[in-house]
């Protein structure tokens, strides 16, 4: 098996659960943090043994709350991946506001971390209120100015739209308040009622399609004229500051996700750690693989999520690479309706296509 | 048993008013089931009828009853449906009875249905034998309710029996009663023989068996039999009674009630109302009444999936076996690819035939608007039935269209009369009389029968907080300004979504028709138009517009195979729409249009 240049870290500590929150977190486990470092140590080193590490392009820590390890645990864990890491390599973490001051961000920039995801959500109190999220719009603003200070050069914000309550007016506040702080990355995302979350358990209600749509429209329109690139559905950059971890998984390429509920993706085979605390840390303690479950990827699921993937970025996806569509008659009549470009070699959407990508991406595949 | 030990009656009931709970008493207290095998409702056997609280199919079963002379009794009991759509099988069931049980709910009284089967019941000389059931009940008013049933059938309010099916009170004095007022059978046994046939069921090891009343003579296993309406000739391979399951007697003299296995195969080649005679000494002259049961509903039903196509057209020979009036054959839509144009007694019998297809042969199926038979003369003077829309030709060639009226006789307390006369004045009613009828208003209207199948009854209930009952029988063919008003979707006709309707409310459905569309036709990625028409002039028009935004908001490493399953899902969620042309419909837009005849207030 080829060794992989993604490696993802799993890291579910949290003080709270959010309204919204539907990953795999712990709550009220935080005295099992240092057995947690030993147990993912020892997956690490297991999949070393392995020889599935290679010269790693990124690492990824993700959450969770992954500053609540505390730099010291974090150190200790970027200790062991640092022989690793390929030059140049991209180290992200994300952060929350409330859970980490300008030493700890000094700390992480000095273990190897250069790039920083800050979990704001959103700058207006009722909205945090609505999502349950604990920080305030001043320790937002705030943690940039550490975040800057400590040396990250890489800083991205990550936001919600369609939040309960949310008006025209606060979506012209939060953007203007991102273009104030000028991040180099921004993940702007709807919000997705989860089944299960808090959210949806008390019936809130979505925002509908046009509402939806203008909100979407105004934040890509906003961040585009301010000139960051909008590359992937979701995410936009400064031209340099794209997350290569992320257009890792959109690219459809090999990773490893280490930690509890984390997936792996390698040589056609995907597993997933189970979601359990406690069985990842008993199964790690005796030298045992925590428990996962295994999904085999045939031909076809490969090459559909290749167009899933793929169609998501603002490059378009090479024929070549995701295979032809299912339903290649589609290719002529989306292109007609201005939807999408393409020629022998490359699939595109076009700006409007970008809008309804999902739409589209039925009509040229069967999801079955 | 000689004929004077003979009694054979019904039972005339509103659904629910306790016609089976009735039935179940007499054959527990006669011994003819035991506390052990008594199933609630025993000789309403499909579970659908006995879910629904309905009959479906009459049948007759004996029992022995030793009445307080001391004397044993053959009593038969022959069950009858109890649904408008099935008037003609009640009318044969009556003829075959000397006397019938007018069961009326003690708490709410005479209903339409029970009233026109009584009139039935007194016209063919039954004995009326008036029984107020669910005395038991708290709501009960058995002074009220049994001084107007008494005075329905001219009888003394003292001779109207009170009774609890539910708890048994007053069933030995519904016996006696039978016993002493229903007049024995006067058959001829040394006649050449004739009975009736007043039902009929397909037995998978049997073939069709005949339920009949011996008039004249007697009838011997092995006998040839004719049909003497159809010609048809068929040997008696078994001959017995329903005791209350199939008992041979290798007899059945004047007088009795029993069954006949024929050996047939088809359900169809054996009508009810037609009078059996043997061969060997053949009867002079048929029983009277028999007519041939013509459908009078039709609908387009397709499979959802068009791989069910086969599956429904099986589905549909094994309901026919024991269902001779379901007619169908295949019909082919644009729209909505291949299926079946089929015909039903009434609404209620649609109902049902389209309820077991998908529950009994779990089947998705899309069913077109309702309609009657159209008769269309044409410019040229020829005289077409038109039983579906797309079969009406282009206006020019049409003189005149007809469709069938009904004569509908309502019954309604008086603070309904207003909200009943504006639903019939609404439906093109035609007022004819009304007349109080103990507390309630006899409403009396003709209606075009196109206006009853849509969603009438149910309009009727719900403005009359379920109060009105509703009778209806055909008064024949009236000519109407009747016009065939399509839908358009992206420009183009969907013809499972035609239908024929009067000019005066063309601009209402079309604009109603649009608006339901609208509602329940999902954005997609084009605009589409959606309009109605006469020919080629547009009545309504809204623009279902394209989709804005459809996007997964997050996709990374942890939720690549939720996402590619969620495509799955939302793919599965498209099997579920009928393509037509560009436009994806879903199956809810098409029922949505089913329901255009409500008024949109909702219900």
């Amino acid at each position: 098996m080829s060794p992989v240049a993604h490696l993802y870290l799993h890291l579910p500590f949290c003080s709270s659960r959010c309204g919204y929150c539907a990953f795999v977190v712990n709550v009220g486990a935080l005295g099992r943090r240092d057995e947690y470092l030993d147990a993912l140590l020892a997956e690490l080193e297991r999949e070393r043994e392995a020889g599935r590490i290679g010269a790693l392009q990124t690492v990824y820590l993700g959450g969770g709350t992954p500053t609540l390890m505390r730099p010291r645990r974090l150190a200790a864990l970027m200790d062991r991946i640092r022989p690793h890491l390929a030059p140049g390599a991209e180290v992200s973490m994300e952060a929350n506001p409330e859970s980490v001051d300008g030493p700890a961000l000094a700390a992480l920039r000095r273990a190897g971390v250069n790039r920083l995801s800050l979990g704001v959500q959103s700058f207006q109190p009722h909205l945090l209120a609505a999502l349950d999220r604990a920080a305030t719009p001043a320790q937002a603003r705030q943690l940039m100015t550490c975040a800057r200070a400590a040396g990250f050069e890489d800083l991205s914000i990550d936001l919600i739209f369609g939040i309960p309550g949310q008006s025209a007016v606060d979506l012209e506040r939060d953007l203007a308040e991102v273009l104030a702080a000028g991040p180099d990355h921004v993940s702007w995302y709807e919000l997705e009622l989860k089944p299960g979350t808090a959210l949806a358990r008390a019936g809130t209600p979505a925002f509908d399609e046009d509402e939806g749509a203008d909100a979407y429209r105004r934040i890509v329109g906003g961040l585009e004229d301010a000139g960051y690139r909008w590359y992937e559905t979701a995410n936009f950059a400064r031209p340099g500051h794209e997350c290569r971890h992320s257009l890792a998984y959109w690219s459809a390429a090999d990773y490893l996700g280490l930690g509890v509920g984390a997936v792996s993706t390698v040589g056609g085979e995907r597993w997933r750690n189970a979601a359990a605390l406690e069985g990842y840390l008993a199964a790690l303690a005796e030298g045992q693989a925590p428990p996962r479950s295994r999904e085999p990827l045939d031909a076809d699921d490969v090459r559909r999520e290749r167009w899933m993937l793929g169609l998501r970025l603002e490059r378009g996806l090479p024929l070549v690479w995701a295979g032809p569509p299912d339903r290649p008659d589609a290719l002529a009549s989306l292109s007609a309706a201005g939807l999408l470009r393409h020629d022998a070699d490359e699939v595109a959407l076009t700006r409007e296509g970008r809008f309804v990508q999902n739409a589209i991406l039925h009509e040229l595949m069967d999801y079955a | 048993m000689d004929q004077g030990h003979i009694r054979n009656f019904c039972i005339i009931a509103h659904i629910d008013h306790g016609k089976s709970t009735l039935a179940d008493r007499i054959l527990q207290l006669t011994g003819a089931v035991s506390e052990r095998d008594m199933r609630s409702q025993v000789l309403d056997s499909m579970d659908l009828e006995r879910e629904r609280g309905i009959t479906i199919k009459a049948q007759a079963v004996r029992v022995h009853y030793t009445a307080a002379d001391g004397e044993t009794y053959q009593l038969n009991l022959i069950d009858t449906p109890g649904h408008v759509d099935f008037s003609y099988e009640v009318s044969r069931s009556l003829a075959a009875c000397e006397g019938a049980l007018l069961v009326v709910d003690a708490s709410q009284g005479i209903e339409a249905q029970t009233l026109a089967n009584t009139y039935l019941a007194i016209e063919g000389d039954l004995e009326v034998i008036p029984v107020l059931n669910k005395i038991d009940l708290p709501a009960a008013d058995p002074e009220l309710h049994g001084r107007a049933v008494a005075d329905l059938i001219g009888d003394d309010p003292e001779n109207v029996l009170r009774i609890s099916a539910k708890t048994g009170e007053g069933i030995e004095a519904v016996l006696e009663a039978v016993v002493e007022r229903v007049p024995p059978p006067s058959g001829d046994l040394s006649a050449p023989a004739r009975a009736l046939i007043f039902d009929s069921v397909y037995d998978q090891y049997r073939g069709v068996v005949a339920f009949v009343r011996v008039m004249d003579g007697v009838f011997q296993k092995g006998d040839k039999l004719r049909c003497m309406q159809t010609g048809l000739v068929v040997e008696s391979e078994e001959i017995g009674v329903m005791a209350p399951v199939m008992t041979p007697t290798g007899k059945l003299a004047a007088g009795e009630t029993g069954y006949l296995v024929t050996g047939l195969k088809n359900l169809g080649d054996l009508r009810v109302g037609d009078t059996i005679t043997r061969v060997a000494e053949p009867a002079a002259e048929a029983l009277p009444g028999y007519r041939e049961v013509k459908p009078m509903v039709f609908c387009g039903l397709f499979p959802v999936d068009a791989d069910d196509y086969p599956d429904l057209r099986d589905a549909l020979e094994k309901l026919s076996l024991n269902d001779a009036s379901l007619r169908w054959e295949p019909e082919s839509s644009q729209a909505l690819g291949f299926g079946f144009r089929c015909g039903f007694l009434g609404l209620l019998h649609m109902d049902i035939v389209r309820e077991r297809l998908e529950r009994e042969y779990d089947l998705e199926l899309l069913a077109t608007t309702p309609n009657v038979e159209y008769k269309v003369t044409t410019t040229m003077g020829e005289i077409l039935p038109v039983r579906s829309p797309t079969e009406l030709p282009p206006p020019t060639n049409i003189a005149m269209i007809e469709e069938p009226f009904v004569r509908c006789t309502i019954l309604v307390p008086s603070d309904g009369v207003g909200a009943v006369m504006k639903l019939c004045q609404d439906r093109r009613g035609v007022f004819v009389t009304m007349e109080p009828i103990e507390n309630r208003q006899q409403i009396v209207y003709d209606m075009p029968l196109a206006e009853i199948v849509l969603d009438f009854y149910d309009q009727l209930k719900s403005r009359t907080r379920g109060y009105a009952s509703l009778d209806y029988e055909i008064v024949g063919y009236r000519e109407s300004h009747l016009v065939k008003l399509d839908v358009l979707l992206a420009g183009d006709t969907v013809d499972a979504l035609s239908m024929i309707v009067h000019r005066d409310e063309a601009y209402t459905r079309g604009k109603l028709l649009v608006e339901r569309l609208f509602r329940t036709i999902p954005r997609q990625l084009f605009d589409v138009p959606i309009q109605a028409a006469i020919g080629g002039k547009i009545l309504a028009r809204e623009t279902v517009k394209a989709r804005r935004k459809d996007v997964l908001a997050k996709c990374y490493g942890g939720d690549i195979s939720r996402k590619r399953k969620l495509l799955e899902r939302q793919k599965e969620g498209k099997k579920r729409m009928k393509q037509v042309g560009s436009v994806e419909v879903p199956q809810e837009a098409f029922l949505s249009v089913l329901k255009i005849g409500d008024d949109g207030n909702g219900k």
